[in-house]
């Protein structure tokens, strides 16, 4: 009798912790997996291969870089309706012909910026290799300096003015004052210091509707599930901050140690 | 001992619900519908159980001949999918679709086909395909993009600036049915109005009544969705509307996505 007492309870222990375990995958024990790191030249390329490759042409490259220097996010995040995630978004070749997606008047238009008129223009895109526009690095040469990713203060560059990214082509921003909180995210572990989120750092990249209410859903008290662990997973800031924007292996650039709030 | 083995279930079996509920919460970009599936609707209260593939509506069509008040106040459509539960004896009886999609009601001259019959040959059956079509590759009567070629383009949505199509002149939208609609005299269009938001540095809301009435009349509103009368007796957050409620009834799936914050809240700082 009492042996199978024990048994019970040894099992309902058991079950209890790996339930809890379940809940919070968050808070499993495990390494954190960053992204393997690319050359800075080649931080934000990437490679989409939707249908490229089934109707026989080479995969397109798209270098964010070479791109948010003239463009914020919220131009093609935004206005041209491209997706966060590679191979999601239909571009076809009669769409960006019909003046959508890449082929928007202003982009690749043939007048702006080489077209879909020319088959000499092809390749410039559909070729498969992410080092593609890396000769053109040296342009960020002059710019402020960070640590991981392009190597640059993107953030910085463009509050200096060093870059002037057009922010809108046909939808403008109506308050360019924006929105002006600054979160204080309390971190999950004692001792690392609560990372600071600013809100007009940005929307003078991104446009609202780019984070919410998709990635973060506005509801109260909903930034307790914004866990490092479910971040290094593609969610919430690791939907940017991972493979494009300044990856998160610079702890302190969000994590900074004497929090300076202002509004 | 039994008492001791009930509770560890209900434990575990509570575990289970929280865990459920703690990875349904998502921080990732949903998949964004395209132009021409933006607004579509797909009904199955019996469909499949009658063999067929489910009824898809596409707002988009019916939104550039009809207003909105004339299927959801007169004919009596509901504002959710399969919340109408709309039978095949329903349309044959000249109830839902079959108030217009009778073989006779005519549009462009023709006459608009008749849904759901409840006697039908082999040879109907196509005709069941024209509704009955979802995940199906049926060729439609009308296509999206011829049309909407000639009415004004905007991003998001149906990427159609539906408002100003009107406005313009590209739709005539037909308000009355004759036998079912009931003539009232016009009630006077009530003014605009500012929303305030609860957040410091949101730009305030300007909501049009006179932009909404051409579509919707009074009645789609008040008294169910908001209940009128008087300013500040519904009381709602932008929580609420992205969840489908309030603002959120139509502007989620049918009319302008909210995607465009600004396009609402208007009012400078």
């Amino acid at each position: 009798m009492a042996g199978i007492m024990v048994r019970t309870r040894f099992l309902s222990v058991c079950s209890f912790v790996f339930l809890i375990l379940l809940m919070f995958p968050e808070r499993s024990i495990g390494f954190w997996e960053f992204p393997p790191a690319l050359p800075p030249a080649e931080h934000g390329n990437i490679i989409i291969n939707r249908i490229s490759e089934k109707n026989g042409v080479e995969p397109v490259t798209f270098s964010h870089w070479i791109h948010r220097l003239k463009y914020t996010c919220r131009v093609c995040h935004f206005e041209l309706e491209f997706n966060f995630q590679v191979n999601t978004t239909e571009i076809t070749e009669a769409a960006n012909k019909a003046g959508r997606y890449c082929g928007t008047s202003g982009c690749h238009d043939g007048k702006t910026v080489f077209g879909h008129d020319n088959k000499k223009n092809c390749n410039k895109c559909h070729n498969d290799d992410r080092s593609y526009g890396s000769d053109r690095y040296a342009e960020l040469s002059a710019f402020p300096k960070a640590r991981f990713g392009n190597l640059v203060d993107w953030g910085q560059a463009l509050d200096k003015g060093l870059i002037k990214p057009q922010h809108y082509l046909t939808i403008k921003p109506r308050s360019d004052a924006g929105f002006g909180k600054v979160l204080l995210l309390e971190a999950e572990w004692q001792g690392i210091p609560a990372a600071v989120f600013s809100h007009k750092l940005h929307t003078e990249w991104l446009d609202c509707n780019n984070c919410h209410p998709d990635i973060f859903n506005i509801k109260k008290k909903t930034t307790k599930h914004f866990s490092m662990n479910r971040i290094l997973k593609s969610e919430f800031c690791g939907v940017c901050h991972l493979n494009v924007a300044f990856p998160m292996n610079d702890c302190k650039r969000c994590h900074p140690d004497h929090p300076n709030l202002k509004e | 001992m039994e008492e001791l083995m009930k509770k560890t279930i209900l434990i575990i079996a509570l575990m289970f619900v929280f865990a459920g509920i703690t990875i349904a919460q998502t921080g990732v970009k949903k998949r964004r519908p395209l132009p021409y599936e933006y607004g579509n609707v797909v009904m199955n209260n019996y469909s499949e159980k009658a063999g067929l593939a489910p009824a898809e509506f596409n707002h988009w069509l019916h939104r550039g001949i009809y207003t909105c008040r004339l299927c959801h106040m007169d004919i009596g459509f509901a504002m959710k999918a399969n919340g109408s539960g709309i039978k095949a004896t329903d349309n044959a009886k000249g109830y839902y679709c079959g108030t217009c999609h009778n073989g006779k009601m005519l549009y462009n001259k023709k006459p608009i086909f008749s849904a759901c019959a409840i006697k039908y040959t082999q040879e109907d059956k196509k005709r069941c395909e024209k509704c009955h079509s979802a995940g199906k590759d049926v060729r439609k009567e009308y296509d999206f993009d011829v049309f909407t070629e000639k009415l004004p383009k905007e991003r998001f949505g149906n990427g159609i600036n539906w408002e100003k199509a009107e406005e313009d002149g590209h739709l005539k939208l037909i308000d009355f049915i004759e036998g079912i609609s009931i003539k009232r005299v016009a009630m006077k269009i009530q003014p605009d109005f500012i929303l305030n938001s609860k957040v410091a540095g949101m730009p305030a809301i300007v909501f049009s009544h006179k932009k909404h009435t051409v579509w919707n009349g009074c009645e789609v509103c008040h008294p169910e969705i908001f209940v009128g009368v008087k300013k500040g007796a519904t009381k709602y957050s932008m929580v609420e509307i992205f969840e489908g409620r309030f603002c959120g009834v139509c502007h989620t799936k049918v009319a302008f996505p909210m995607t465009d914050c600004q396009r609402c809240h208007t009012e400078p700082v």
